[in-house]
C-alpha cells in the first residue's frame, strides 16, 4: 500500500468527488461511495494491497 | 403470503423435510438378522461404516472395490431420507471420476441430466451467463462439468454394486445407540428389529449425516453458524419443460425480489428453489397453495404441472475442528456442514470417502503405516474448510446483512449490469471443485491437484483414461514417466516396482521414443496437461486420482516421494 502521494491532482479530485455527491440523497450517495469503491478496488486489483487499504481505513487515529 | 404470527422453533436440518407431494419411489432392502444377536458373541471389523447416505455408500463402495471387508450400517431400510426426498441433485466431474472408477457412471450418465449453461438474472434482465464446457479447467476429463439427478438413485446404483462387489456387509435397520471409545478401537451398540447388539472395530467411518450423535459421543469440537436464511424448494414436473440451463435469479421479481434457483434433473423433474422471507414459517411457506402461488408467478396461470415434492429449509454451516477423533473418522455432513449453493455438500463427501478408502486399505494391506491415516484429516479438513467459506461468502451474497451488506450488493449488482468486471462480484454459488491439498504431510509441494481422467491411447491405438491406469495400478500408486525412457531410468522404476505398490508406465508423446514395455501414447499432451508437468518428467498419482508429487528425473527424489505419500517418516 502506497502511503506517499501518489495523486497527480489531489485538490480537483477531492473536489470532483464531492460534486458527485452534491444535492443527492443520502442514500444515493452511499450507493455512489459503494460503487466507487468497487470501481476503484477493481483498479488496485492487487489483493494484498487491498487488504492493506481496508486494515488501514478501519484504524482511526486516536482523537 | 401471509405473516404468521407464531415462529416454531427451526429446525437447522440441512436435510429437506417432505412435506407434500406425489414423491419418489425408492427401493427397500431386506433386513437380515445378524448373526450376533443369537450367538451374543461380540466380533471385531476392521471396518464400520455408519450411515448409508451418499458418503457412507461411495465410502463401503470404494472399499469393496478394493477388496476390504467392512460392514455398513444404516438406520433406515432404504435410500434418500423418509422415504421422500431428494436432497442433492448436482454432481460434480470429480464425483462422477469416482462414480466411473466405482463402477456407477454408466447408469448415471443413462439417468441424468447434463448442463454446462448457467444464467444469472436481476429483476428481468440477465446479467451474466457461462458456459462449463468453454472453461478449460473442465474440457478435458472423459467425464462432463455436471450432471443432474436426484442423490437417491446414485445411493441405489451405489447399493446394487457393492451387492454385486461383496467384501461389504450392508446391514439395513440398524441404528447404532451407543458408543465406547478404547484404545485402537471402539465399542458400537446397534438396534435393530430384532434385538440389540454390540460389535467392535478398528476403525468406525461416521458419515451418518448432520444429526449425528457421535460428534457428543466423541467430543468433537466445532464451529458453527447459523442465519435468519429461509428456502423452499418445489420439485415439479412439467408438461413443457424450460430450456435446459440452470437459471438463477438473485432478485426476481415473482418472489417478492428474493432468490430464485430453477435446476433441472433426471425424470423430468425440475428443482424450484425459492428463498423466502427472513424467519418465514417453513409451514406456512410449503402449503400447497403457497406454492402453487408462487409456481403461477414464475411460470404463469397455464403451465401445467405436478408437484412431485416439497421441502421447506433452513441451512446451518459447520466445521469440526478435528476430522478424526481416536478410531471415529467424520465425512460428509459429519465433517461438515454447508449451505447448498455451489454443490459444495454431497461432492465434498464423495471426495471424503475417496480420499479415506485407498488410505485405509493400503493400511490394512501392510502397505502402509497407520500414520498415513493422519493425512485424512490434513487433506479433508482442508477441503472442508474451503468449502465452508466459499458457501459462506455465497450465503452472505444471497441474504445480506440490512444495511451496508444489501448497500454493496446493490452496488455490486449495478455495475455487474454496466461492467465486464463486476459479474464476479456476483455470487450465487461457486461450483465445487476437487480441492486441492496445500498442507498434506503426504503430498509434496509438488502435488495436492486432482488429475482429471483424461483420454489417451493404449499401445495398441484403442482409447483409454487416466481411471484405466489407476484400475491397473488397483489400489497402489501409479507413476506415469513422460518422454524418453533411459535404461537407467527403467531398472530402477522395475526395482521400485518390486518393493512397493507401485506400477509405472511410460507416456509416450509425439517426439518420444518408446522405452518400456508399459507405455501409452498421449499424442495431443492431455496426459502431460492434467499432471501440470512439461517435457521428461515423472508424476506420482495416488488411488483417489490425485498427484502425490512431480520431478524431473528418476532417481531417489521420486524413491522418497513414494515414501512420502505412503506416510513412511523419512
Amino acid at each position: 500500500m502506497k502511503t506517499t502521494l501518489h495523486f497527480q491532482d489531489a485538490d480537483a479530485f477531492y473536489e470532483q468527488l464531492l460534486d458527485a455527491h452534491a444535492g443527492l440523497e443520502r442514500e444515493q450517495s452511499e450507493l455512489l461511495n459503494a460503487r466507487l469503491i468497487l470501481l476503484l478496488a477493481n483498479q488496485v486489483g492487487d489483493a494484498q494491497v487491498l487488504g492493506e487499504c481496508i486494515e488501514a481505513a478501519k484504524r482511526l487515529p486516536p482523537a | 403470503m401471509n405473516t404468521p404470527t407464531t415462529y416454531r422453533e427451526t429446525a437447522f436440518t440441512n436435510s429437506y423435510e417432505f412435506t407434500q407431494g406425489s414423491g419418489y419411489c425408492l427401493p427397500e432392502y431386506p433386513f437380515t438378522e445378524p448373526p450376533e444377536i443369537k450367538s451374543g458373541e461380540v466380533h471385531r471389523h476392521q471396518v464400520v461404516i455408519v450411515g448409508g447416505g451418499i458418503t457412507g455408500l461411495t465410502m463401503a463402495c470404494c472399499l469393496a472395490r478394493l477388496g476390504v471387508k467392512a460392514v455398513l450400517l444404516d438406520e433406515d431400510n432404504t435410500v434418500g431420507v423418509k422415504g421422500a426426498s431428494s436432497r442433492g441433485i448436482c454432481y460434480t466431474q470429480k464425483s462422477l471420476e469416482i462414480f466411473q472408477r466405482l463402477g456407477v457412471y454408466e447408469r448415471i450418465v443413462g439417468k441424468g441430466i447434463q448442463w454446462s449453461v448457467g444464467r444469472t438474472f436481476a429483476g428481468k434482465d440477465e446479467v451474466y451467463s457461462f458456459d462449463l464446457r468453454k472453461q478449460s479447467s473442465f474440457d478435458r476429463s472423459i467425464q462432463p462439468p455436471f450432471i443432474n439427478i436426484q442423490q437417491f438413485y446414485i445411493e441405489g446404483y451405489l447399493v446394487e454394486r457393492i451387492y454385486g462387489l461383496g467384501h461389504v456387509d450392508l446391514r439395513w435397520k440398524s441404528r447404532v445407540v451407543g458408543f465406547e471409545q478404547h484404545k485402537g478401537f471402539a465399542t458400537l451398540t446397534v438396534e435393530t428389529p430384532a434385538g440389540q447388539y454390540k460389535l467392535e472395530a478398528d476403525h468406525v467411518i461416521d458419515a451418518s449425516g448432520s444429526h449425528t450423535p457421535f460428534h457428543a459421543w466423541c467430543g468433537a469440537t466445532m464451529t458453527s453458524r447459523r442465519g435468519d436464511d429461509r428456502w423452499c424448494i418445489a420439485d415439479v414436473r412439467f408438461k413443457s419443460h424450460p430450456p435446459m440451463e440452470r437459471h438463477t435469479w438473485i432478485e426476481a421479481p415473482f418472489n417478492g425480489n428474493r432468490a430464485v434457483w430453477q435446476h433441472l434433473m433426471a425424470d423430468d423433474v425440475w428443482r424450484i428453489d425459492y428463498q423466502m422471507e427472513p424467519n418465514a414459517d417453513p409451514e406456512v411457506v410449503s402449503r400447497e397453495e403457497v406454492v402453487r402461488e408462487r409456481l403461477q408467478q414464475q411460470f404463469g396461470r397455464d403451465v401445467e404441472y405436478e408437484i412431485v415434492w416439497v421441502g421447506p429449509y433452513a441451512y446451518r454451516s459447520q466445521c469440526l475442528d478435528k476430522l478424526r477423533i481416536g478410531s471415529v473418522f467424520f465425512m460428509g455432513d459429519t465433517a461438515k456442514i454447508v449451505s447448498p449453493f455451489g454443490a459444495r455438500g454431497g461432492n465434498t463427501g464423495v471426495s471424503d470417502a475417496d480420499n479415506l478408502a485407498w488410505k485405509l486399505a493400503a493400511v490394512l494391506k501392510g502397505w502402509a503405516p497407520a500414520s498415513l491415516l493422519d493425512s485424512y484429516d490434513e487433506e479433508r479438513h482442508e477441503a472442508a474448510a474451503q468449502n465452508v467459506r466459499v458457501t459462506n461468502r455465497t450465503a452472505r451474497f444471497l441474504r445480506p446483512a440490512e444495511g451496508m451488506e444489501r448497500l454493496f450488493r446493490k452496488a455490486s449488482i449495478s455495475l455487474a449490469r454496466q461492467y465486464h468486471f463486476a459479474r464476479q462480484l456476483i455470487n450465487t454459488g461457486r461450483m465445487a471443485v476437487a480441492n486441492s491439498y496445500t498442507h498434506s504431510s503426504v503430498c509434496d509441494r509438488t502435488g495436492g491437484q486432482s488429475v482429471q481422467n483424461v483420454a489417451f491411447n493404449w499401445a495398441d491405438g484403442s482409447k483409454g483414461g487416466v481411471n484405466d491406469l489407476l484400475a491397473w495400478a488397483d489400489g497402489g500408486l501409479l507413476v506415469l514417466l513422460f518422454g524418453d525412457m533411459p535404461s537407467t531410468a527403467c531398472q530402477r522404476l522395475r526395482q521400485l516396482a518390486l518393493h512397493a505398490p507401485v506400477r509405472c508406465v511410460q507416456v509416450v508423446g509425439p517426439d518420444n521414443r518408446v522405452g518400456a514395455l508399459e507405455h501409452v501414447l498421449d499424442p495431443h499432451g492431455y496426459l502431460q496437461g492434467a499432471c501440470h508437468v512439461f517435457g521428461h518428467a515423472w508424476a506420482l498419482i495416488r488411488p483417489d486420482g490425485y498427484l502425490a508429487a512431480t520431478g524431473e528425473s528418476v532417481d531417489t527424489g521420486l524413491i522418497q516421494a513414494v515414501e512420502r505419500s505412503l506416510g513412511i517418516k523419512q
